[in-house]
């Protein structure tokens, strides 16, 4: 068969036509505006793709920048401050209610399917997601975690430990006899580093395994009231003081670098959150423990650990009210109905999220059998205990502060009811 | 009929300064008055209460002012002082160490030997390296777990167990100064350098007449000739000091406890992680009276009886 030159026109130009056509008839409207979207970084690539995803798919407009971690709530702010709305952002929890009270972010209850979104919703991150007085929610959950004890599975069975630690009798008996038999140096890895991620979440789990409450009712710190928490500080004294701890955890500076420690093998224990089971025990180019010779135990005592939730939230001068939602709804509810972007944040990064439908997911499943006992996991999220005092205006500042008095008892410098009442003193002072 | 008056000199020599000193204005001169007017001010910045100036389209909010409440407060804390004795401590050794030991490798690079060139250019190198590269390449030495001096010191069988650096505040502090030193003394090397260069060579071969050996030469020659280099290298690098903040962050995040906790850092904390503005810039403030304090007491010491050739 011969093609002439009109005809290969003709045929080329019909294609092309259907094609355009067929795009446009495929393609929802796009938005009118732009809808700007900022957040910390933390895999940007990832972000960039499903914001490219949700562009192609859905007709938005959002443009997405992302702002160093150590800067991002002071740089939204003064960005706000110069008159700049940014529709959609990041929020970490010790800043939420900050944003809320001050007028720069708003509810989320009167939007469409915030209902629905609110029944999906695990209770924990639901009460985490409203304000203090209960009354809004004022974000949708980006990611939430929580503490998990982790345990090098080779290493105890060499030791000839067949179960690992249900206690913390057990745990600190356990790390002794490896310390003794020369099997480990410092056989316990607790998540004890410097920053806001670290040593007072690993406070917190510590003292709710225990029994113990480190806020009341009307969330003042009760720390030096709790027997559990001077169990849990005694603990940690004497698990430092016998060497069996790595002694420089003290000034790491991220939960990032304390977990990275354990791919080496050389540690029987660690504590941290749970998402980070996923580089250990599933990363074989990065870790010793990789493919899941690192595994998850019930967190000892009563199993209770500290949860949190990190949040997308919505500027409350923002001019794309419906845009802006529906683009938040993609990243922290369920657009289509495939909760595709916190399904990302589990396959890519281990993250968990605060809607237990989401772990009937096959793929889900699939991908947490790679690194974890999923049907553990799940169980340990039961006990996952949330505080509310994050949102008091003076958190950010005694999670901080806070951090400094821990050291101080973890390394004997006070002691551990000196340490303790000075932990209530700071926040009465910050109140 | 109108005549064309002719510029005065002062009029012209203004008029080509006017565009820099219009930017020195912009980017020097406003962020300072207006750091120094916020640290008497409360500063929220969701809530910008209080006058604003109007600029066009900028405005730029004022806040309110509350006089010197912020600088009280600040004087009042135990940590502010805590960290004020420990910044001192921070800023004398270092500012000791970079010195003495920038001198002394100039003196070494100012004989020729062979290599000298290579020698030159590599001693610029931990100088030129990013201070976030520079804490994690000694992260990388002197870690517990992984740095290469344990695992030197191991082999080499001259320790039992690995040293923790980071275990104990007063080492930890110590090895702050160190590493900043390691970074700083070739700045200061290269301004010794540039110095001893730009003596002449008569007065060596004066002194060399009147019996004079290596130290006499040092002594009586060489320093007083580097006096003003001295008086730089001594306000550079207690300027340095006194801000030094990246290698805390890489490093130690102020830690254990406070132990590595400096008046820079605490700015930055009270500023950056708990929003505190106003008391965040009167912290830093106090840092900026001190390093001018120090400027003028270095200018008495160095510079007092320096008479400049010419």
């Amino acid at each position: 068969m011969t093609l002439d030159r009109r005809t290969f026109l003709g045929t080329t130009g019909l294609a092309a036509a259907a094609a355009v056509l067929g795009e446009g008839a495929w393609r929802p409207a796009r938005a009118d505006k732009p809808v700007n979207f900022s957040g910390w970084v933390f895999k940007p690539d990832t972000v960039k793709d499903y914001v490219d995803f949700y562009n192609r798919k859905h007709g938005g407009q959002v443009k997405y920048d992302a702002v160093p971690w150590a800067t991002y709530h002071p740089t939204m702010e003064t960005r706000a401050l110069s008159g700049e709305i940014v529709d959609v952002m990041y929020c970490n929890s010790a800043n939420r209610e900050r944003w809320f009270d001050n007028g720069f972010i708003r509810a989320l209850d009167d939007l469409p399917g915030m209902d629905e979104l609110k029944k999906k919703m695990a209770p924990g991150n639901l009460e985490s997601a409203k304000s203090r007085d209960g009354s809004k929610v004022v974000g949708l959950p980006y990611f939430t975690s929580l503490f998990i004890l982790m345990y090098n599975e080779p290493m105890l069975q060499q030791a000839g430990i067949k179960v690992p630690a249900r206690t913390w009798d057990e745990l600190v008996e356990h790390c002794t006899k490896l310390k003794r038999d020369k099997v480990s140096d410092t056989p316990y890895l607790p998540n004890w580093n410097n920053s806001g991620s670290g040593t007072m979440p690993q406070f917190l789990s510590d003292s709710f395994s225990e029994g113990a409450s480190v806020f009341d009712a009307k969330n003042h710190v009760v720390a030096d009231q709790e027997p559990g928490v001077a169990r849990a500080m005694e603990r940690w004294q004497k698990v430092y003081r016998d060497g069996l701890v790595n002694p420089e955890v003290l000034t790491k500076t991220s939960s990032t670098d304390t977990h990275r420690l354990f791919w080496s093998g050389r540690y029987a224990y660690h504590t941290n959150h749970s998402y980070y089971l996923k580089t250990i025990a599933g990363e074989p180019e990065n870790s010793k423990l990789a493919p899941k010779k690192a595994k998850m135990a019930m967190y000892p005592g009563n199993g209770q650990t500290h949860m949190f939730t990190e949040w997308y939230t919505i500027n409350a001068k923002t001019k794309v009210l419906d845009d802006g939602w529906k683009f938040a709804k993609f990243l922290g509810g369920n657009l289509n109905g495939d909760w595709y972007v916190q399904r990302q944040w589990c396959l890519i990064a281990g993250l968990d999220n605060a809607y237990p439908e989401m772990y009937d997911h096959p793929e889900i499943i699939q991908s947490y059998d790679r690194w974890v006992d999923l049907k553990l996991l799940r169980e340990q999220y039961k006990k996952g205990k949330t505080i509310n005092a994050f949102k008091e205006p003076w958190f950010s500042e005694w999670d901080s502060k806070a951090i400094a008095i821990v050291h101080n008892i973890i390394r004997g410098t006070t002691t551990v009811p000196k340490g303790l009442k000075e932990l209530a003193a700071l926040q009465k002072s910050l109140a | 009929m109108k005549t064309r008056r002719a510029l005065s000199e002062s009029a012209v020599a203004w008029l080509f300064v006017a565009p820099a000193l219009l930017v020195i204005g912009l980017v020097v001169a406003f962020p300072l008055v207006y750091s120094l007017w916020l640290s008497f001010t409360d500063v929220n910045l969701l809530r910008a209460t209080g006058p604003a100036v109007e600029l066009g389209a900028l405005r730029i909010p004022l806040f309110r002012w509350i006089g010197a409440r912020n600088y009280t407060q600040v004087l009042a804390d135990p940590l502010y002082w805590d960290s004020l004795w420990r910044t001192l401590y921070f800023v004398g050794a270092f500012v000791a160490e970079a010195t003495v030991i920038g001198f002394a490798m100039a003196l070494v690079l100012n004989e020729r030997f062979p290599g000298r060139p290579l020698l030159r250019s590599l001693l610029l190198v931990p100088w030129s390296l990013s201070r976030i590269v520079v804490g994690l390449l000694w992260v990388g030495i002197l870690d517990f777990e992984f740095g290469a001096l344990n695992g030197l010191l191991l082999r080499a069988g001259l320790v039992d167990s690995a040293i923790a650096f980071f275990k104990e505040g007063w080492s930890a502090l110590n090895v702050l100064v160190s590493v900043y030193m390691w970074n700083q003394a070739p700045f200061a090397t290269l301004l010794f350098l540039a110095g001893m260069q730009s003596i002449s060579d008569d007065l060596y071969a004066a002194a060399e007449v009147d019996g004079a050996g290596y130290w006499r030469r040092l002594w009586y020659v060489t320093l007083p000739a580097l006096r003003p280099i001295v008086f730089l290298v001594l306000v550079l690098a207690t300027v340095n000091g006194f801000l030094m903040l990246d290698l805390i962050y890489v490093l130690t995040m102020g830690g254990p406890g406070y132990d590595t906790t400096t008046i820079s850092w605490h700015g930055f904390k009270t500023s950056f992680t708990f929003f505190k503005f106003g008391p965040g810039t009167a912290i830093l403030y106090t840092l900026t009276a001190l390093c001018l304090l120090m400027t003028v007491v270095y200018h008495r010491l160095v510079l007092a009886r320096f008479e400049p050739e010419g």
